[in-house]
């Protein structure tokens, strides 16, 4: 008994969380088991106390008995499948009296679960519970062979799930593990899901809304063709899209959030390891004539050196900006790549740095920055991108990333107006002729390594063929020349007959 | 930050949303339903229950993971039926305990 309370109490633990009817059945088990656990010993008594009522009537009765069933007291103690029964049996009066007959019978079959108490102890427990209503009736007084066997058939439904989990808690682990983690997965899925979207709206109500930055700045929002359209797109489970056009500079602006996967309990869990962010992504799709040659990147000082070596037109054109003394500059935390001096210095202008990549406004907006990426030259479908990467806030918090949104507007108006001056411009001009060139030799040289590939498949082709036809080609050869030869011989061979 | 004078909005310049298409094979690779269809095989052909729950968990994960129907839920639904089948033939099948069941 103790030993499956033992083996209870962790799993009844560990199913807790979910406080299902598994739950309410092992408590019941547990009830059912102390229950048990009590009445044994009150019942032995009672046997005690039957067996005497037994021997003293049997003393009067036959002299042969009392010796019979000194020999069987020892045993039942243990027994506790009759004991259930037997007080119901010691206060109904027919059995004392009864004769020694069904005594003798009822006492070979003491021993029998005594001795196999200890391999089948909770069935024959189980067994026994169920087993009083019925006790009552005059059939327990046939033999207690006969209950048990009677009580088989009325108990199937009820006892039939008790005595399974005690057996196999140890084997069943697996499928309680993984059921269990299923179920929550599935909760996972719900709140998560509900979590991102909350999130999201969250974002696109305090930005998106009337007499909001981009109602204000843009004179269509929200990814349908009308008014009435939903402002986000969702995109899978984690990823809303939000999209802006209208606005002088530029087509269009497309932000993409990318969020944690809350709904999916494995990343969850993963995430907790490798913690990850809540991610916007502005693209600004600039006007073709609206952007000069304007190639800049801030960033954190890390993740600036990877942007220049993963990002081809930072790669091509762009290089570290040093700060330049003398002047205000971005917070240490932050470095500039840029394709000169002039173009890193305009960018980072005056109201910039006061709003948020100066050292103080730093501190306190600049925690949600990521990255900032204006290229002329992006590679894909559209070259003038403004590309800005922000971190979301909590959904409460969602004022706090107000300024770094606003930098979305101000810079497309800023490189909008941008012009470079002459000198940088012949400049710019000349690295992008050099890139161009180099591209198109490139290009040109691919093409032409793909034209002689082609052209040696070709020819390896064609000598695969004659090599299988070889066999064929040199017998017709053969006999084509025999034939020739033949020819020529014949003649000759006239010749002489007629010479 | 920047307040311009006159209205930056152009409402003649607005340009509906087009999505870019993306080809499939660009999509980001489905991990979970990979490794789903792994464990599927695996418990279905050795019996291995845990091979079969954990293609359940994993189909699940993918299932919550889909971006567009068509392209993943063949994938999917293979791992679905290899973890079922898996735990079919373990629970339902040749076994003591589906005997006593019945």
């Amino acid at each position: 008994m103790a030993k499956h309370s033992f083996s209870l109490s962790p799993f009844s633990s560990f199913i807790l969380p979910r406080g299902d009817t598994l739950f309410y059945l092992i408590a019941l088990f547990s009830i059912l088991s102390l229950l048990l656990h009590h009445l044994s010993p009150v019942s032995a008594e009672n046997r005690h106390f039957e067996g005497f009522d037994a021997d003293e009537i049997d003393d009067f009765a036959d002299s042969d008995e009392p010796i019979s069933v000194a020999e069987h007291l020892p045993p039942p103690p243990p027994t506790t499948t009759l004991s259930v029964s037997d007080p119901i049996e010691s206060h109904h009066g027919p059995p004392p009296p009864s004769d020694p007959a069904p005594q003798v019978t009822s006492q070979p079959s003491d021993p029998k679960p005594a001795s196999t108490s200890f391999d089948y102890w909770d069935e024959d427990e189980f067994e026994g519970i169920p087993q009083s209503p019925p006790s009552d009736s005059p059939l327990i007084m046939e033999s207690a062979t006969a209950t048990s066997s009677d009580s088989d058939p009325g108990l199937k439904p009820e006892p039939e799930p008790e005595p399974e989990i005690p057996k196999s808690i140890s084997s069943y682990t697996v499928e309680i593990v993984c059921v269990s983690f299923l179920i929550m997965f599935v909760i996972n899925y719900f709140t998560g899901k509900k979590e991102n979207e909350n999130l999201a709206l969250a974002w696109a109500t305090k930005f998106a809304t009337k007499d909001s930055i981009f109602e204000k700045n843009f004179s269509l929002l929200g990814v349908g063709e009308t008014d009435d359209s939903p402002l986000l797109l969702k995109e899978g489970q984690n990823v809303f899209k939000f999209y802006a056009s209208g606005r002088r500079f530029c087509q269009g602006m497309l932000a993409t959030m990318e969020l944690k996967s809350r709904h999916d309990l494995i990343s969850r869990l993963y995430n907790m390891v490798v913690p990850c962010k809540d991610e916007i992504t502005f693209e600004v799709y600039m006007n073709d004539d609206a952007m000069d040659h304007v190639v800049v990147a801030v960033a954190k000082k890390k993740l600036v050196k990877t942007m220049q070596k993963e990002i081809t037109d930072l790669q091509r054109f762009a290089s570290l900006v040093s700060p330049p003394s003398g002047r205000k500059w971005i917070a240490e935390e932050l470095a500039v790549v840029s394709e000169s001096k002039e173009v890193a210095g305009d960018m980072i202008s005056e109201t910039v740095l006061d709003q948020v990549f100066g050292d103080k406004a730093y501190e306190k907006f600049g925690k949600g920055f990521i990255s900032m990426h204006f290229s002329d030259q992006h590679l894909g479908s559209h070259k003038k991108m403004l590309v800005f990467k922000f971190a979301l806030p909590d959904a409460k918090n969602m004022a706090d990333m107000t300024r770094l949104v606003a930098l979305v507007p101000y810079y497309i108006d800023l490189v909008g107006r941008y012009k470079l001056s002459s000198h940088a411009r012949t400049k710019t001009e000349g690295a992008r002729m050099k890139v161009a060139q180099e591209i198109y030799k490139e290009l040109q040289n691919a093409r032409q390594e793909a034209l002689q590939r082609k052209k040696a498949e070709q020819r390896k082709k064609m000598e695969e063929a004659e090599a299988k036809l070889g066999a064929e080609a040199l017998r017709k050869r053969e006999a084509k020349e025999r034939a020739r030869q033949m020819k020529k011989a014949m003649p000759k061979m006239k010749m002489t007959r007629t010479g | 930050m920047s307040s311009p004078a006159n209205d930056p909005r152009q409402p003649a310049a607005a340009r509906p949303y087009k999505p870019s298409p993306v080809a499939p094979q660009d999509l980001p690779i489905d991990y979970s339903g990979f490794i789903a269809v792994i464990f599927g095989v695996f418990g279905a052909m050795f019996r291995y229950k845990i091979c079969s729950w954990l293609a359940i968990i994993f189909s699940a994960q993918s299932l919550a993971n889909m971006r567009n129907m068509e392209n993943d839920l063949k994938q999917i639904s293979m791992a679905m039926m290899f973890g079922i089948m898996g735990l079919m033939t373990n629970y339902l099948g040749v076994g003591p305990r589906a005997s006593k069941k019945t």
